[in-house]
């Protein structure tokens, strides 16, 4: 059956999803799946495809810009135009790809030859895994991050990672992508190095194979939107397996140090057991430490996973948008601010054991408004300095409603990937939005920097990125990086179509 | 000193007469963006301006996704000055994704 035409909305105003800041645009495009009984198909694919590349020339022609939008998640300007966004977070579809539709050339194991999966850009994470952790698919993702609520493509362009020891990013699961970019062409995307999908299949699908070029994999696999709309995605995944967590609160002492700072799990509470998933959460107010460490189990037959999110019938939390409210008070006396970090670490940090899938685990939270989140990478030598460094600045500019989560992360091949480092600290930066969380972001990044540390910033969260940073962050890769751009988008007129003010004023879009 | 109370006062101020309550399912699936809708109570609900409030933007048979009801300051202050015979209120809904499209792809 034919998918319904997009619907014009004229909305002017665009909030992301955590209400930090708005844009104004000229209005919103929203897209729809063809019904699927019998699951996504390419016919359908080739169907969105068209509706996407019919609105991308309408744009172009009336000298509009236009993004793809998914579930607004980013707390960066990232996914913002002045002109269109194009909805997405309808577009579900997926597919388990056939043994007859991948390349003779595939490198990947038999493993990974059945567990490789395309999902349409509008699935969340959260739709991604209930549908890989569904009986019927037994499957997994090697690492998620803390929230599910992104789509799998507005994730993965702005490197979003968990913390698993031995994996990169979420970016880091994909093999292949369909990238719509101008009103006649689109193109799918693989590494030389990997091919996945056969010719034929490619050919049914009308795209133009791009799989002579590594870099320009690497290149639009983290891209912000700005290669133009990444309809799919086809990913590696790992069997289904169960986490068991073991959430503890201790102090931050030496032996603690040593696996925050390198990764030594012979200290206490692992005492030599190396976690699957590890996070500190450290205080910086006092010397408390949340340390959840989730051990991994192979096998999960019978195991029925329950994603619900469920509040109790009587409980007192914090409302939808109580963050706003707090983040004035919390300006206005600063004093309180320690008192108020350990109520909120209560609230926010389930310290209850539990076991269950990683879409479980990483399920759905409570939803909180106006909440403050930066993140800063380096690479695992440099992570007891760089938090001493943040510490004493949160101690140079007195309380800020902000803790200082630790995860780790393994370098991603994609050319400006969050996930640098061989084994990179990914400090987030989590708290309360307002005039001081914001100061912090900022000085947080100057402090590391005048310290000679290399550094990376998340790019879907508040940063503090500069022309001059990123080219001193990404090196060659950055010109790499713009050159992969060009060929997808040949003309200044092609790419100003995808171009934002939030590319631009990090150096992206020349 | 006096920042800070002035700060609080008037944070007090402008929160006073505000509420929100939110419903979503235990997994929501959202889609579309957020649309806004103003709307006024009369006479303790007797009267309403929308009567009701269509989802307008949920097409194809979409149900919702996610209602939230909010007051800000001044709609708190109408309804405080009226004993709550005017009731302005803003409804935020987010449409909703109808259940779990099935696996392409088949077992070959």
């Amino acid at each position: 059956m034919a998918a319904p035409q997009p619907s014009f909305n004229p909305k002017k105003l665009w909030m992301n999803f955590h209400e930090t800041y708005s844009q104004v645009m000229d209005g919103e495009w929203d897209l729809f799946m063809p019904q699927q009984a019998a699951g996504l198909t390419v016919a359908d694919m080739k169907e969105t495809t068209a509706q996407f590349q019919k609105l991308i020339g309408d744009a172009k022609q009336n000298g509009l810009r236009v993004r793809a939008v998914g579930s607004s998640w980013s707390l960066s300007k990232a996914p913002t135009t002045n002109g269109w966004t194009l909805n997405t977070n309808r577009l579900r579809g997926r597919l388990k790809v056939k043994p007859a539709d991948i390349d003779p050339a595939y490198p990947g194991t038999a493993d990974q030859k059945a567990g490789l999966y395309l999902f349409q850009c509008g699935n969340t994470v959260a739709d991604v895994n209930k549908a890989l952790e569904s009986d019927a698919q037994k499957r997994a993702l090697f690492t998620s991050g803390a929230a599910n609520g992104q789509t799998i493509v507005g994730a993965t362009q702005c490197g979003t990672h968990g913390s698993a020891l031995g994996f990169g990013a979420l970016h880091d699961h994909i093999v292949a992508l369909h990238l719509i970019s101008t009103a006649n062409k689109h193109y799918w995307i693989e590494r030389a190095s990997r091919p996945v999908m056969s010719k034929a299949w490619v050919d049914g699908l009308g795209a133009t194979l791009k799989r002579d070029d590594d870099d320009l994999f690497n290149a639009a696999v983290v891209a912000f939107g700005s290669f133009g709309v990444v309809s799919a995605v086809v990913i590696e995944t790992a069997p289904r397996y169960l986490l068991e967590t073991h959430p503890t609160q201790v102090k931050l002492t030496e032996d603690l140090w040593k696996a925050i700072g390198g990764l030594d799990f012979s200290v206490a509470p692992f005492n030599g057991k190396k976690p699957y998933f590890f996070q500190a959460v450290i205080n910086p107010s006092g010397d408390d430490v949340l340390v959840m460490a989730n051990y991994r189990h192979d096998g999960s037959d019978g195991f029925q996973p329950n994603y619900d999110l469920i509040s109790a019938p009587k409980s007192i939390g914090p409302g939808f948008d109580a963050l706003c409210a707090l983040g004035v008070i919390l300006d206005a006396f600063k004093g309180v601010i320690p008192a108020f970090s350990k109520l909120a670490a209560k609230q926010l940090f389930d310290t209850t054991p539990k076991t269950g899938t990683p879409g479980m685990i990483y399920g759905y939270k409570p939803p909180l408004l106006h909440v403050a989140s930066g993140s800063i990478a380096v690479a695992l030598p440099d992570a007891r300095k760089t938090l001493e460094i943040l510490i004493q600045l949160y101690k140079d500019i007195g309380p800020v409603p902000l803790v200082f989560g630790c995860r780790y992360v393994r370098k991603s091949p994609a050319l400006l990937a969050f996930n640098r480092f061989a084994t990179g600290l990914m400090i987030s930066i989590d708290g309360v939005d307002n005039q001081h969380s914001r100061a912090f972001f900022a000085a947080a990044a100057d402090r590391v920097e005048a310290a000679g540390i290399a550094f990376t910033q998340h790019w879907g969260k508040s940063n503090a990125y500069t022309p001059q940073r990123v080219a001193k962050a990404y090196g060659g890769n950055l010109q790499k990086w713009l050159d992969a751009r060009r060929k997808v988008l040949p003309t200044i007129a092609d790419r100003a179509v995808f171009d934002n003010d939030y590319i631009k004023e990090r150096g992206l879009a020349p | 000193m006096l920042r800070r109370v002035i700060a609080i006062l008037a944070m007090a101020a402008a929160t006073s007469g505000c509420m929100q309550y939110l419903v979503q399912p235990p997994q929501p699936s959202l889609a579309g963006t957020p649309q806004t809708v103003q709307a006024q109570s009369y006479a303790g609900g007797k009267v309403q301006q929308p009567g009701f409030i269509t989802a307008e933007r949920c097409k194809n048979g979409e149900q919702l996704a996610r209602v939230l009801v909010k007051r800000n300051f001044m709609q708190g202050l109408v309804s405080w000055i009226t004993l709550g015979m005017v009731a302005p209120a803003t409804v935020e809904y987010s449409c909703a994704n109808a259940g779990e499209p099935p696996m392409g792809g088949g077992n070959d």
